[in-house]
């Protein structure tokens, strides 16, 4: 899968939970759910969920951690799709 | 330092399923889930650990400088609660936070300092005028979620 396609797919599940619509518009790889898009702590939960559904993958604890924006959650995304 | 933490339950209601499937083992270890499931008012529960976990992070990332996402580092113990309040020990990265909640059928606020004698001294202001220009008054932690804005001076 490349960048393209799954940052497309990656912005529908963020878009759920985005308090800031408008910056949901602009999102890039350096957006930050929390600071950019305003995203509730609770929902990065959900967000979490939602990938896992998405791209079939489980999330670790240590990969929960860090997973505060677009850059971060694809990198994440990435590599657990490549040890499936 | 000092953290703070308001939960809006009817915005939290609104905005999160907690019953979802993995919701809660993201978030809660298996002794936090036990004081969840064991009581009359899960959400209750849940709201009230949660509130206590972001109060305690806050003053972490202040201090640490850092940023990250593990409610499960976050572990909540000595819960106590009381009619309308609880107190309780968040433990995190060697850091013991202790905290106090007030909570009514509207909301719930918590907060958490790493001093027990601080915890006494805050003044609390509760308000649903999420949009006063409360940084002139120079408050030492800031929350707002929903309806709800909370200042705590020290």
């Amino acid at each position: 899968m490349d960048r393209a396609e799954l940052i497309a797919r990656l912005t529908p599940i963020i878009a759920t939970y985005a308090q800031d619509k408008d910056a949901v518009a602009s999102i890039n790889e350096t957006t930050d759910f929390i600071k950019d898009l305003k995203i509730n702590s609770a929902n990065l939960v959900d967000v979490i969920l939602d990938v896992e559904e998405e791209f079939d993958i489980e999330i670790d604890n240590l990969s929960m951690e860090r997973m505060l924006n677009v850059s971060a959650a694809m990198e994440i995304i990435e590599e657990k799709l490549k040890t499936k | 330092m000092i953290g703070n933490d308001i939960v809006d339950l009817v915005q939290a209601a609104i905005d999160s399923n907690w019953k979802r499937k993995g919701y809660l083992d993201k978030i809660f270890n298996s002794e936090e889930q036990f004081m969840i499931t064991s009581g009359i008012h899960p959400s209750m529960i849940i709201w009230l650990l949660w509130s206590m976990k972001e109060s305690a992070y806050k003053i972490y990332s202040r201090e640490a400088k850092l940023r990250e996402f593990a409610p499960l580092k976050l572990q909540c113990s000595n819960l106590i609660i009381h009619n309308d309040t609880a107190t309780g020990n968040v433990s995190y990265e060697n850091e013991l936070y202790y905290t106090e909640s007030y909570f009514d059928e509207h909301y719930l606020h918590t907060i958490a300092s790493t001093k027990l004698e601080e915890l006494g001294k805050v003044e609390i202001k509760i308000t649903d005028h999420a949009l006063f220009d409360y940084k002139k008054t120079k408050p030492a932690s800031v929350s707002h979620h929903g309806a709800y804005l909370a200042l705590v001076y020290l």
